[in-house]
Order: C-alpha cells, then structure tokens, then sequence
C-alpha cells in the first residue's frame, strides 16, 4: 500500500498533468489558421473604415498562398469580425508584419487603430507601420504572382532592408507610439506607392500628432536621419556650382572631363556621423545642431585634384557649408509644418526643470526656435584613388 | 509557547542562502509594474526613488536582524509572545498571518491575471490558481529546506532575464532622463512608498531567522540579496524611462514584460511569451514562503501541525480566487496589500525593534543592579 504521503504526490501530480494539457483554451492548428501578415485601412466614406488583410495559408495543396479579404467597420475588432466571417480560416494576428494606412485616413489621424494594435497582446511590438499614397487595398491586392511572395513578407522585406541600409528611419510600432506618446517628438513613417506592379518607397509622412501632415521626399531624407540616428552608412549626392571648383580641377594636359553636366555634383558615402542638438539659450530658444560625421568621396563628376590636402580641406568646407544650409532649411521645413521628427522639444525638456510643459504650449515655443547648425565633415578616404 | 524556536540540526540552511531567499522573495510580481507605478509619482525620476526605497529597505533589515540578534533563536511569532504577552501577542501573530495569506493570495491572482492577459485569454482563473497553489503545497510539504532551495532555483534559473532586460536599452531616447532630480523631496518620497509591493518579502527573514546556521553571518547575506534586488530594480525603471514615452509608460500595465516585446531571437519572434512563462519560477518562492511564513503561525501559536495550517490558507485563497474577476478589483485588492505590506514590513518591524531594545536594555541593568546590591 502507497503511504499518505506518496498518496498526496500521486494526486498533485495526476491532477497537474490534466489541467496543465487542456488548460482551457482551445489548440490552434497550424492547417486551419489563417495568419494575417499584413492589414490595409482606407476610409470608406465618413465614419466608416475599410480594412483588406492578406492572409497567408499553410496548406501545401493550395497554389494561391494569399488570400486577401476585405471589409467595412468602425473598429478594428468588427473588422476582424467580418473578415473572419469571410473565409472558412481562422484568422490571426500574431504573424502580422506590416499595417498600411490610407494617406486620407493619416491625415485625419490614426491613433485609434494603431492603440487597437497596442492593447492587443497578440500583436508585436515590431510591426511595422507605412503609409499608402493612394490607397492601401491596391497595394495589399497586388498580384502576387509578380512579386512572387506573400504581400506582408514582400512590404516586410522592403522595409527592413531599407532600414538595414539605413536609407530608412526605423517605422515599427514601438517607435510610432514612443514619438506619438512623447510630447517633444513626433512620428515619421514611410510611404509606400505602386510602381509597374511592385510596391516602392516615395518618401516619408510627417506627423503632427496622429495626423500626417507634411511628405518628405527621398533625397531630403538623408539629412532627417542624420539628425535622428547615428548613421553608418548612407551616402549622398550634393550639387555644387562648376566655377568654384575651378582651381582645383585636375586637366592633365589638356583633356577635359565630365561635361554632361554644368553642374559639379559630389556623392559622399557616410562611414560614421554623430549628431548633437543642445539648447544654447533657453530665453531665446536657440538650439545648437552639431552633426559630425566622418565620410568618403565616392564619385566626383569632374575630375578633382585629391592629392593634396589643401584641396581636400576646400571640399571639405564646400559641403559642411551646403550641408549646413540643406539641413537648416529642412528645420525650417519642419518648423513651418509643425513637425518635430527629431525630438527638438525633448531636448528642450530634459534642459527646463519644474512642471513638464504640455504639448500645445511646447507647439507654441516651437514656432520660435531658432537653430545655430554645424556640420563638421572629413573626409578620411577617397576610394581607391587620390 | 517557547519564545525561542531550536530547529533539528537536518533542517538548518546556510546562511548565505539569505541572499538568495531575500532575493527571490522581493523580486516578484510588483516588478512587473513596478516602473509604472513609481513613475505616476516621481515621473523621470522615479529609478532615484526606487534606489532610495532600495537604501530604507536596507535600513529597516539592519532593525529587523538587530532585533532578532537580541533572541538567542527567535521568529516574530516569538518575539511578539515575548514582548505583549500572550493573548495582545497571539492577536498581532493572527494578525501577521492574514497579512501574508492576503499577499499569498495576491501575488497568485497577479500571475494569473498576467498570463491570462498576455498568453491564454479564456483560461479559467481556477484552473491556474489551482495547479499554482497545488506546486506550492507540495514545496511547503517538503519543509523549510525545499522551500529555500525553490528560492535557490528561481534565483539562479530567472537571473538572466535581467541581462535580457538591457536589450530595450537600444531603442531608448535619454533625454527623458534629464534634467535629473527634477522632482521634489515629496516626490521621491512618494515614488519610494509605491515601491513597496515591488520590495516586499524581506520581513520573511523574521520568519526563517531560527533556521539559520551561521546566524552571525546573515546581517551581510541579507544586505547583499537586497543589494541585487534594489540594482535590478533600479536598472529596469531607468530602462523604462528611457525605452517609454512619457504618455504610454504611465498607461501600460506591466512595462517590464511590454518592454520584452521588443527582444527578438532568431526562429522566436515573440519573447514576452517566455519571460510571463518565466515569470512562473520568479513568483513561485515568493508563494512558498508566504504560505510556509504563515501556516508556521499555526504550528507556533495552535500548537496544531503546520499543514493544518496549509490547507486552510491554500483553501482559502483558492476559494478567494472565485470572487475577483475585473480589473479595477484587482486593482484596489492590491492597493490595499500594498498598503498593509508598508506597516506590516517597514512600519512595524522598526517600531517592534525599538520596543524590543528598550526591554532587554532595562532587563541588563536590573540583572546588573541584582549583582551589585
């Protein structure tokens, strides 16, 4: 006979077993679910949303992979709803990649459906947000036999070696919501457009608050992230004037080079940069924008003399000076706007002590700030050649 | 009853397992929501209230070894008989022992709750409670020794999610920092007091003294568990502060285990699943000393055998579980603990300590006038 004590064991132990395998909630087979990789919002007309899902399947007999559904609701959990009365899968989110919102819904504002992805816990917090320049269900409807993979893991890939080659700044979930929460930052996120049947990026949205008011283009992105990030690569094409790069020109005997253009363009690669915004004098508002950065000369569309450092030294200068006006005139772009996609205000706030300032009273601040720019540039190689 | 409590030689434990029973106790279901709920008070300053409320916890140990050093080998159960007698010193020991069957009680409907909301949403509450409560009898059962090498394990078995607590630093904007020791003495004070669910568990050191080898020893094992737990502490409020905007860190529930979203590892997208799962063997010494610290209560004071007291406590708080069902219960439940916890474990023992001085004082000077006259 079994002692009480072993008794008790065998109990505790044939109990936990039955509990710990059911435990109430139902098993999900992979075969009947249908993971929702990337969702699409549109505004329908007032007070009405429509959300497209592509959905990826799991059974190897199906030649169609993708599934897209489409539905109109207020919320984002009808829309689920609706969706799922829609295919004989079950639907779910947590392999969901990537949300698309209509340019017309960001400029009446998202924060609604992007807290519906925040309080739930199936979502990740790595999901990444853009923006449609027309419409999101074009984009999540693309044929995908031409693109050749699932539409979520396509727009997933986009973005995310985009990122890596830091052409792009970062547009997960978290990041929205820490520039969304945080009163001196607002969020920035890419636009996605249609192309000859591929999806591309355009440029970036600016936000104020949750409602996207101002684009970006490709080209001015550059200096966006030079002021967020620490970059590591990137490069850079800046246009000169011809004429004053007259005395450094190398002519060997004679031949002439580079006449397509009459213009001197430079295209720099950036190897490291450092950027610093400090609140100089907080009575005036001025702030003190110093980026650093260490570069190489790629590519010169006339042929320079790089063999001596005077010249290098002149070039130098030649770009700090045009970066410095680029960027002052992007601070002043985003100034105008009402944007602060480099977290000005948070500067100003970790400088002023007391009762934190409210984010209407720092807008008000804002549109007085003055910015004092620096750009300290050397180049520390020009290729394989002088 | 006998105010000293002389344990079998089989059934003492080393004293640097202090250090790990401190630990494992305070490091519980608070940290979860810890950076959260200082932040409400102290705003970015809130990791200087957490070091603070680290550094007074500290203070009130040195009260309560002390205090215990005074005994030749003591618990509170005791000392309390010692010093109000016996019925005034039974009614402070039920007193203690519904106190800890209430934090019992809430660090298990914590977990439960965690779990249900971030893993199995339709999971029934008994269902966990019931498989939980069960682990911790059958820890209890096996007596004081199991208990701190459950302690012993969590420790040593949950440690490496405080490195992994560091990857969010990555993503961190410190500006929020700045400027630092914005907030006002009041603030502090204020973001130090609502630590306390977070640092609660160093009073089990009232409870397990007796048992204790090298009893000399456990001033420095003592101070060295609360050492690690006020820096992890501290460290995940600072990385809160710094991960989190202003606006969302004071609205999410559990910013430790949100900030875990953002971990990800190859071939496992969602990392969060793993530290609430973890979370399980961080929780569950604090459950087993609780409920050990309490049914013990039984033993000392109904002279009745302790797992009496087991079952009636593991009963009732498995019956309790019925009853809390939203929220906002949850919430005011835990305030309350919370709120006992800070008499129970900061106030009191300080104040019992002084009581307790003052009497053996008087007792060596009249032994000392019984010698001379």
């Amino acid at each position: 006979m079994l002692k009480r004590r072993n008794w008790l064991k065998l109990v505790i132990g044939v109990t936990s077993f039955f509990l710990l395998t059911s435990c109430g909630t139902e098993p999900k087979q992979l075969e009947r679910l249908g993971l929702i990789t990337a969702i699409g919002f549109d505004l329908k007309k007032e007070n009405q949303i429509k959300g497209t899902v592509a959905v990826s399947k799991f059974d190897p007999m199906a030649k169609v992979m993708t599934n897209v559904i489409s539905a109109d609701a207020n919320t984002l959990q009808t829309l689920r709803a609706e969706e799922n009365l829609a295919t004989d899968q079950r639907l779910e989110m947590g392999q969901l990649r990537c949300v698309i919102y209509s340019e017309e819904l960001a400029e009446k504002g998202i924060i609604q459906l992007v807290n519906a992805l925040n309080r739930d816990p199936t979502v990740g917090n790595m999901v990444y947000l853009t923006i449609a320049e027309k419409d999101a269900f074009s984009i999540i409807s693309m044929d995908e036999k031409k693109i050749k993979v699932n539409i979520g893991t396509y727009l997933y890939n986009l973005i995310r070696q985009n990122v890596e080659r830091e052409l792009l700044i970062s547009p997960t979930l978290h990041e929205f919501n820490h520039k969304f929460f945080d009163y001196g930052q607002d969020p920035v996120l890419p636009i996605l457009k249609v192309k000859k049947d591929k999806v591309a990026i355009s440029g970036v949205a600016l936000f104020n608050d949750d409602k996207m008011v101002a684009t970006l283009n490709n080209d001015k992105l550059f200096y966006l992230k030079l002021l967020t990030d620490e970059y590591r690569t990137g490069s850079k094409e800046l246009e000169f004037n011809r004429d004053e790069f007259k005395n450094i020109m190398n002519i060997q005997g004679g031949q002439s080079y580079g006449e397509i253009y009459n213009k001197l363009f430079i295209s720099i690669d950036n190897l490291r940069s450092h950027s610093k915004i400090d609140l100089v004098n907080k009575k005036n508002l001025v702030f003190k924008v110093q980026v650093k950065m260490d570069s190489r000369l790629l590519e010169t569309t006339n042929y320079l003399d790089l063999s001596k450092p005077a010249n290098m030294k002149f070039i130098e200068k030649k770009i700090n000076k045009e970066m410095e006006s680029q960027i002052k005139k992007l601070l002043l772009f985003f100034q105008e706007k009402q944007v602060d996609p480099i977290g000005i205000g948070n500067e100003y706030m970790a400088h002023v002590r007391g009762k934190p300032i409210s984010q209407n009273k720092w807008k008000e601040l804002y549109k007085n700030a003055k910015f004092d720019v620096q750009v300290k540039n050397t180049l520390t190689k020009t290729g394989t050649m002088d | 009853m006998k105010v000293n409590l002389h344990p079998k030689e089989g059934l003492l434990f080393n004293a640097f397992m202090l250090a790990f029973i401190i630990n494992s106790v305070q490091v519980g279901v608070g940290l979860a929501g810890l950076p959260r709920v200082v932040y409400l008070e102290a705003k970015h300053d809130a990791w200087i209230s957490v070091f603070l409320a680290g550094i007074i916890v500290s203070v009130v140990l040195v009260f309560m070894i002390q205090m215990l050093k005074q005994y030749d080998s003591a618990d509170l159960y005791g000392i309390h008989v010692d010093i109000f007698g016996k019925w005034a010193g039974h009614s402070l020991n039920v007193l203690y022992m519904i106190y800890m069957t209430s934090t019992f009680f809430i660090i298990l409907m914590n977990y439960v709750e965690i779990v249900q909301v971030w893993i199995f949403p339709t999971l029934p509450t008994w269902q966990l409670s019931l498989v939980l409560i069960l682990l911790v009898i059958y820890a209890v059962y096996g007596g004081i020794r199991v208990v701190v090498g459950v302690a012993f394990l969590s420790v040593v078995g949950t440690i490496w999610l405080a490195v992994v607590i560091f990857v969010p630093l990555q993503y961190g904007d410190f500006t929020h920092l700045f400027p630092i020791m914005n907030a006002n003495a009041k603030q502090l004070l204020m973001g130090a007091h609502s630590t306390t669910l977070s640092m609660l568990g160093f009073e089990i050191i009232m409870f397990v003294y007796p048992f204790v080898k090298e009893k000399q020893k456990a001033m420095f094992f003592v101070q060295m568990g609360n050492l690690v737990t006020t820096i992890i502490f501290t460290f995940a409020t600072l990385i809160s502060i710094v991960f989190f905007a202003s606006n969302s860190l004071e609205k999410t529930i559990w910013p430790v285990l949100s900030m875990f979203k953002i971990v990800r590892l190859p071939n496992l997208e969602r990392f969060e699943f793993i530290a609430v799962s973890f979370w399980m063997l961080i929780i569950l010494p604090n459950m087993c000393f609780y409920l050990w610290a309490a049914s013990k209560g039984f033993s000392r004071i109904l002279r009745r055998k302790q797992k009496w007291g087991v079952w009636i406590i593991a009963i009732a708080a498995f019956a309790g579980s019925f009853f809390i069902k939203s929220r906002y219960q949850m919430n005011t439940m835990t305030d309350m603990v919370a709120k006992l916890g800070f008499y129970f474990a900061f106030c009191y023992p300080v104040l019992l300590a002084m009581i307790v001085f003052i009497k053996k004082w008087y007792k060596r000077r009249e032994s000392k006038h019984a010698e001379t006259s």
